[in-house]
């Protein structure tokens, strides 16, 4: 705060006027804040650290910094979008880093890979939240004590407000202004009557609107802050025809809340009986996946009871509150090696990765550290419809109409032992040496047989696997509750307008009782108020003819709408 | 689940025929913008001519006519020369204060009355080629970026004939169906994509809830960026002649409403959009609840549909802030809907996310 401006110390703090001014939040706008005039350099101790705060919370609070907090959030989201975010793509970021080395760490100390979980971008939604707060708090206050007083008396010239209206009544002026109190008292107008007036308001929902619409807000940002403490999300790859339990070690990724242990995870466990896709088979659109069905069985808790479901995207399983969704699936070819010595090291399935989706081709590699007498890895790709493009293998269709494994094979040391963890996917060559093997595509059965006596490689076959999504979230439905009062809120203050509506009878130069009518629209920025007081004028200028006519000349009066 | 083919070639053609439609419409538009400086009492005698019975091919259009009888007998009293320019200004001011039947009194010329019939032929046209879109694919047509952006013209365009019954800014017609001429060609050419299944994710029932909720509002905000750019010209003009500067184009800001009368339109057409996009954009939470395990994820989708929102909120609190009013608030406006352009160009095109469904490679 590099306060400039004097601060105006005022001494009592005075509060927002409730006057027209005050715009649709209620916060007070630069013609209605007094300005802050400067004061003479002459007394500049009359106003002290609490001066200072006043002025602050002053600023914070009004309109303009609100506007410009709401726009430097807008700014601020903008890298996120732009940018590959660790949070969602932490390959992305790394991918990031090799191609742009000089830049990425700059980007970096900027948390701009994390703009979402970045200090200055809580910076300023918790600013805007205060200044949020400190706007709709005092303004609960002071709605709920305005809900309890009458509206003002009627101003003595009606002709000057912005709408008016005069006509002449038969009745004398006692009960031209009780029919008109009957007219505004059953359209549900506040009233307030006096000698010779009528005061009604009417439209206290739009305020209460507006409240509930800024206090639903900061309740979806403490949903969202529960959420964040209290929930945890995991993903785990799943292979056909094996289990996992949700325990910390048996998760690919953990992300937990602030809050969470390791023993707060539900205990369930979940195996992947089987799993099929279908595609598109013909046209254009030829290969777009059509539907993927993960057909799992699972229990609650160890020895609880096992139940069956049909696992599919948009249909997540709920276990306990937690919820488990399918969010990929891929091919893991299946390889039997056998060593130097003849001895099986290795026969397992491996999940491949895609790298396009329109054949599902698929990379992966084979780490067998178990090798005598050296280690071997191979490196490759799993082609599940595989055709020969001019020399090149490729993938043309995703479903597994014709597998083929294409792997280059290495021998020396994988580097598994020492140095930093490994990835599954990746191979470190560093210490291996490519074998002069031909390179041929395997099918189902074939083998390679590695020179030298290293040992052999054989395709055996392939499952499928999905990736799944574990999600706990325990601020999902306060954030629906707050989202849905917002929206109400929003509603109500967009489409209800606050508006007072005047009366005054007396009687005229001609011995007839004159009717002077006139309204004030306090919050109607879309207009439209003018509409509504023709019609309430000509309303009561049909109730002012007498009893006889009111009844069917009101239910029959277009244009007097009220809601 | 069999694509019909044949009702999605007949979806094209409709919506071919809808284009040129609205391409002719724009060219009328012009050609009274152009030429269209005739007398009152000229029109009032072509109004009142039998063609309206030829011309009157649907209700909407049907109405629009009616309107504009309507609009002719009541500018008989002070037609000749300046009164014509007193009338108006008194329609405006009676506008602004927004009594019943105190729409803007400009007298509507033949010219506008075919570009007006063509639009709203086009526009049936344009709602049958949605509507056979969808029947081709047994679903709500807008699962790709294609089906999207003619369902939102569609309801810019429905909107837009709305207004002109409500309100009746004839002259605003050029700028409303440019804009949709252009994204309309656009889409059948450049991002054209073939009738098609949907892919998983995008099977539930929330596509039609969400992307419903985001079509109306984007087809609306639409309508309202274009009122913004005209006030904005229109302000301009009020300005100048306030300050008794020369204006060009005068003859042009004396037909279209005045400049107080656009804003409030305009802002109108933003309160009506931004809740129908706060649902939309709930909706799409939920949806992503259901489908991907969280309701908010920053993806670049959500990321510039959170920032849209942000901007209309400061547009919408602008209009109530001194010294942000009029311009100022314009200009957010505009911003506003600039993010929502490049949400859906920018980021379905060029940045990978979640929400890849734009069906092109």
């Amino acid at each position: 705060m590099t306060g400039l401006r004097v601060p105006p110390g005022q001494p009592n703090g005075a509060p927002a006027q409730d006057g027209a001014q005050a715009g649709a939040d209620g916060r007070t706008d630069e013609t209605a804040a007094p300005g802050a005039p400067s004061r003479p350099a002459g007394q500049p101790g009359s106003f002290g650290l609490l001066g200072w705060a006043r002025w602050g919370w002053r600023q914070l609070t009004s309109m303009r910094t609100a506007l410009v907090l709401l726009f430097l959030l807008a700014v601020a989201s903008v890298p996120g979008s732009l940018l590959p975010q660790q949070g969602i793509d932490p390959s992305a970021v790394q991918q990031y880093y090799l191609s742009h080395p000089a830049l990425a760490p700059w980007l970096a100390r900027l948390s701009l890979f994390n703009v979402f979980a970045a200090p200055w971008f809580a910076a300023i939604y918790l600013l805007l939240f205060l200044s949020l707060a400190g706007c709709v708090i005092p303004r609960s206050v002071r709605l709920a004590r305005s809900a309890r007083t009458p509206p003002p008396p009627a101003p003595r010239n009606l002709a000057r407000l912005p709408q008016s209206a005069r006509h002449e009544s038969t009745l004398d002026p006692a009960a031209a202004l009780d029919a008109a109190a009957g007219v505004l008292r059953r359209r549900k107008f506040r009233l307030r009557t006096g000698d010779g007036w009528v005061s009604a308001e009417k439209g206290y929902r739009r305020e209460l609107g507006n409240l509930v619409f800024h206090l639903a807000l900061l309740a979806l940002l403490c949903s969202v802050a529960l959420g964040g403490l209290f929930g945890y999300k995991a993903n785990r790859l799943l292979v056909t025809g094996t289990s996992f339990a949700n325990t910390v070690t048996a998760l690919d990724e953990f992300h937990p809340g602030r809050l969470v242990s390791s023993s707060d995870l539900q205990p369930f466990s979940m195996t992947l009986n089987r799993f099929t896709a279908s595609y598109v088979t013909s046209g254009p659109s030829r290969g777009q996946p059509l539907s993927f069905n993960a057909y799992v069985s699972y229990t609650a808790q160890p020895g609880g009871a096992v139940r069956h479901d049909n696992l599919r995207v948009n249909h997540p399983i709920n276990v306990d509150g937690v919820r488990v969704f399918i969010i990929g699936h891929g091919y893991a070819p299946v390889f039997r090696v056998t060593d130097g010595t003849g001895k099986v090291v290795f026969d397992q399935p491996v999940p491949f990765i895609a790298v396009n989706t329109s054949g599902l081709t698929s990379q992966g590699v084979v780490k067998v550290p178990d090798a005598h007498p050296d280690q071997l890895g191979f490196a490759g790709v799993f082609l599940p419809t595989a055709v020969d493009v001019g020399g090149v293998l490729e993938s043309e269709f995703p479903a597994p109409l014709n597998p083929r494994v294409s792997m280059i094979s290495y021998r020396g040391n994988l580097g598994m032992d020492s140095g930093p963890p490994q990835s599954v996917y990746t191979l470190n060559t560093a210490g291996l040496t490519q074998l002069p093997v031909a390179p041929r595509p395997l099918a189902i059965g074939q083998s390679i047989k590695l020179p030298g006596g290293a040992g052999t490689l054989t395709f055996t076959g392939y499952r499928q696997w999905i990736s799944l999504a574990i999600t706990y979230d325990p601020g999902q439905l306060p954030a629906l509750i707050a989202g849905l009062a917002a929206l109400a809120g929003l509603l109500l203050s967009f489409f209800v307008r606050r508006r007072r509506v005047f009366v005054r009878a007396y009687p005229g130069p001609d011995g007839r009782t004159v009717v002077d009518v006139g309204g004030l629209a306090r919050s109607d920025p879309a207009g439209g108020f003018g509409e509504e007081f023709t019609g309430l004028a000509r309303v009561l200028e049909t109730a002012s003819r007498g009893p006889a006519t009111e009844t069917p000349s009101l239910t029959t009066t277009p244009g007097g709408k009220s809601d | 689940m069999p694509d019909n083919q044949g009702l999605s070639h007949l979806s094209d053609h409709f919506l071919i025929v809808a284009v040129v439609l609205y391409s002719l419409a724009v060219v009328a538009f012009a050609a009274d913008f152009a030429f269209g400086r005739r007398s009152p009492v000229v029109t009032r005698a072509k109004a009142e001519m039998p063609d309206r019975v030829r011309a009157g091919i649907t209700a909407g259009a049907a109405g629009a006519a009616e309107g504009s009888t309507a609009e002719s007998g009541a500018t008989e009293g002070g037609a000749a020369g300046s009164g014509d320019t007193e009338s108006r200004a008194a329609g405006n001011r009676a506008a602004g204060e927004g009594g019943p039947g105190s729409q803007s009194r400009a007298p509507v010329s033949h010219l506008v009355r075919i570009a007006l019939t063509l639009t709203t032929a086009g526009l049936a046209l344009h709602i049958a080629g949605v509507i056979t879109r969808g029947l081709a694919v047994h679903r709500v047509p807008w699962g790709d970026m294609y089906e999207f952006v003619i369902s939102v013209s569609c309801v810019a365009v429905l909107f837009f004939v709305g207004l002109m019954i409500k309100y009746r800014p004839y002259y605003l017609g050029l700028f409303f169906m440019a804009p949709i001429v252009i994204i309309l060609g656009l889409a059948q050419t450049v991002i054209y994509t073939p009738a098609g299944p949907l892919v998983p994710a995008l099977n539930s029932y929330w596509l039609a809830i969400h992307v419903t909720a985001m079509t109306l509002a984007s087809g609306t905000f639409m309508v309202g960026a274009v009122l913004a750019i005209v006030y904005l010209f229109a302000e301009r003009h009020t300005r100048r002649v306030a300050a008794g500067l020369s204006t060009r184009y005068g003859e042009v800001f004396r037909l279209l409403p005045s400049a107080q009368r656009l804003d409030q339109i305009a802002y109108r057409t933003v309160v009506f959009a931004f809740p129908i996009w706060t649902f939309g954009i709930m909706a799409g939470a939920i949806w992503a609840d259901q489908a991907w395990g969280r309701y908010w994820g920053w993806d670049p989708t959500e990321t510039w549909a959170f920032i849209t929102w942000v901007v209309y909120a400061c547009f919408l609190h602008a209009r109530v802030t001194a010294g942000w009013r009029g311009r100022r608030a314009a200009y957010i406006q505009l911003v506003g809907f600039a993010c929502l352009l490049f949400n859906l160009l920018g980021v379905s095109l060029f940045i990978t996310g979640l929400h890849s469904y734009a069906g092109l490679s």
